[in-house]
């Protein structure tokens, strides 16, 4: 595999997506709604009634450490923590999925729409650097779109707790570093490994993003429930998570090369 | 070394035979085309030539590569003008320009854009460089996707109608581009096209398809030769009777006889005609009939294509 390749596949699709209004609008509105709309209204919200309502499973499996540290809040200060701290947490592996699978959707399927796949496919590109240059566009913007998430939910989260906790910064934490570092970009790898794999197989666009969305529901359940166990039990076992992905990205990428089958594409477009 | 040779290539999609048990042989320096009516087998042939499909059966060596075994090399020492020009159109033509001459293995930046300001210039698209393809005409498309094409100076070319969308003078361009790559140059060009014009210009042979399988092949001349069989001329009369052409057929060196009774024309197709013209004219006037011309007839490769395409009867095959 050459990395030249790899880069060049990645660059020619980079410059087009950013000339793709239907393709970026969702990976920037995402977000924009996750990381600033919904941790608004929720953190907002609870702490006018002041009732720990639906967050009492939650609560319940915190961990000691934590429940002692719960001992000098006052209740708006606990609900503020645990809706910070934990309850938006899985959003941020949401994030990178969503993101990702527009991109990831349209890498092949678009070419094939667009009849641009047949040029390419002529070229010497090998089909392993095909594969992955277009997954990493796709990656590289579910990262972009997280990262913007993070920095934009970490300042908003400070800046009420700034007057709430008395000058107290709440995030980021070691786990919440460690979510968005490591465990968002695997799991992400991952279903982007997925979702171009899929893209590669089927017509266009619209049969890739279907598809997509008919996996992403059942990965969205485990995900929300794997981040939050994650979240509550730490960094060791976040550690152990990233540990599984990266053999999962791995396995993904070799399995989606090896179902592509580059002399089918032509034959089957029609 | 040898350009494109083809045994028994076959493609089948479902139950539909596109191409069946075709071969081919391009030499070094030569322009083979393909000729037929629509759906009949080309954009497959050189598909599977230029290692976009598979062949369901047959071989195939390109720039002294197996199209089977060795893919990867047979890409890298070929351009594909494909069907559909096959553009980027969010990227300018450069920006697309650029990135197929990385993928074809053109790294030295300087030599890079030399090559791609040269035929950006002669196919009269540098004032259009910073230009999205969106915004492009059929036609510069199509140019576009030739530069694409020739860009690597690949020794083995494909071009898929390559003349289609394009005015009478870009089309000549082109197709000095063509002869002067096969010929000056030394490159092996396969290209299918809809134009006759382009078969007798450019093509050193060419075969003619029609539902997947070969009709004929030879070059223009021979093709024509072979369809006709012989030398031809045309007679006007002031009427015509139907049974003209069983008395005409009994004349010694008369091959075929067409006859036109609206414009009152037969049409002969003889061994001779030093030889024949005089025999029938002879007949015609002892059965009472005015000749009022005789015209010898130029075989043209569109006559000896429509005949042949429209021809239900067999192959007409070496
Ligand atoms: N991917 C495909 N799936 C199914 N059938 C196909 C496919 N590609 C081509 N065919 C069929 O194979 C036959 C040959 O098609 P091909 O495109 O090679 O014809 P062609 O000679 O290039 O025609 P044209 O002059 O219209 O370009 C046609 O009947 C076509 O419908
Ligand atoms: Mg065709």
């Amino acid at each position: 595999m050459k990395f030249d390749n790899v880069a060049l596949v990645f660059k020619k699709d980079w410059v087009e997506i950013s000339r793709n209004w239907q393709v970026l609008f969702p990976v920037m509105v995402v977000p924009i709604v996750f990381s600033m709309i919904l941790p608004l209204t929720m953190l907002n919200f609870p702490s006018q009634t002041g009732a720990l309502g639906p967050l009492q499973g939650l609560f319940s499996n915190l961990p000691g450490t934590v429940k002692a540290l719960f001992l000098n809040f006052d209740q708006r200060q606990v609900i503020f923590y645990m809706v910070a701290v934990y309850f938006f947490a899985p959003f941020f592996l949401i994030i990178p999925l969503i993101a990702a699978s527009v991109i990831a959707s349209d890498s092949f399927a678009g070419e094939k729409e667009r009849r641009t796949i047949e040029a390419l496919l002529a070229t010497p590109v090998s089909d392993s650097e095909m594969f992955l240059g277009k997954m990493l566009v796709a990656f590289a913007a579910a990262m972009m779109s997280t990262l913007g998430s993070f920095i934009v939910y970490i300042s908003v989260v400070d800046t009420i707790s700034l007057g709430l906790f008395d000058g107290m910064l709440i995030l980021p934490n070691l786990t919440w570093l460690l979510l968005i570092f490591l465990l968002a970009p695997t799991v992400s790898l991952a279903s982007v490994g997925l979702t171009v794999t899929i893209s590669a197989r089927v017509k266009g666009f619209r049969e890739a993003q279907q598809i997509n969305a008919i996996l992403i529901v059942p990965i969205l359940v485990v995900v929300f429930g794997e981040a939050w166990i994650a979240v509550i039990l730490g960094p060791v076992t976040i550690a152990g998570l990233v540990g599984v992905f990266v053999l999962a990205d791995l396995l993904m990428f070799l399995l989606g090369v090896r179902l592509f089958n580059r002399e089918e594409i032509l034959s089957k477009m029609t | 070394m040898l350009g494109i040779e083809a045994v028994g290539l076959s493609k089948t999609f479902g139950s539909l035979k596109a191409v069946e048990d075709l071969s081919l042989s391009v030499p070094d320096g030569q322009v083979l085309a393909l000729l037929g009516p629509n759906g009949a087998g080309k954009t497959t042939t050189i598909r599977m030539l230029a290692c976009l499909i598979t062949p369901t059966s047959g071989t195939a060596l390109v720039a002294g590569y197996d199209v089977l075994k060795q893919p990867a090399l047979v890409r890298r020492s070929v351009g594909v003008l494909t069907e559909s020009p096959s553009l980027y159109e969010r990227l300018t033509a450069e920006e697309n320009l650029e990135f197929f001459a990385k993928a074809y293995g053109v790294t030295d930046p300087a030599e890079r854009r030399l090559r791609i300001s040269h035929l950006l210039e002669i196919l009269g698209l540098w004032e259009r460089r910073n230009d999205r393809v969106a915004t492009y005409s059929k036609g510069m498309r199509q140019k576009l996707a030739f530069a694409r094409a020739i860009l690597h100076k690949p020794p083995v070319l494909f071009l898929d109608e390559p003349t289609s969308n394009l005015d009478p003078s870009s089309a000549r361009l082109l197709r000095e581009e063509i002869h002067s790559m096969s010929k000056r140059e030394g490159r092996s060009i396969l290209l299918s096209t809809h134009r006759l014009e382009d078969v007798e210009r450019l093509a050193d042979r060419v075969i003619i398809l029609r539902n997947g399988k070969l009709l004929a092949e030879g070059s223009p001349h021979e093709v024509e030769g072979r369809v006709f069989a012989g030398e031809r001329f045309e007679v006007k009369l002031k009427a015509v009777m139907p049974e003209i052409r069983d008395r005409l057929l009994g004349v010694e060196g008369v091959k075929e006889v067409y006859v036109d009774s609206g414009a009152g024309m037969l049409n002969v197709t003889c061994e001779s005609i030093e030889d024949v013209v005089p025999r029938v004219v002879r007949k015609l006037v002892m059965d009472g009939y005015d000749v009022l011309s005789v015209k010898e007839v130029q075989g043209s490769l569109e006559d000896a294509y429509l005949k042949l395409v429209s021809n239900d009867s067999e192959n007409v095959r070496e």
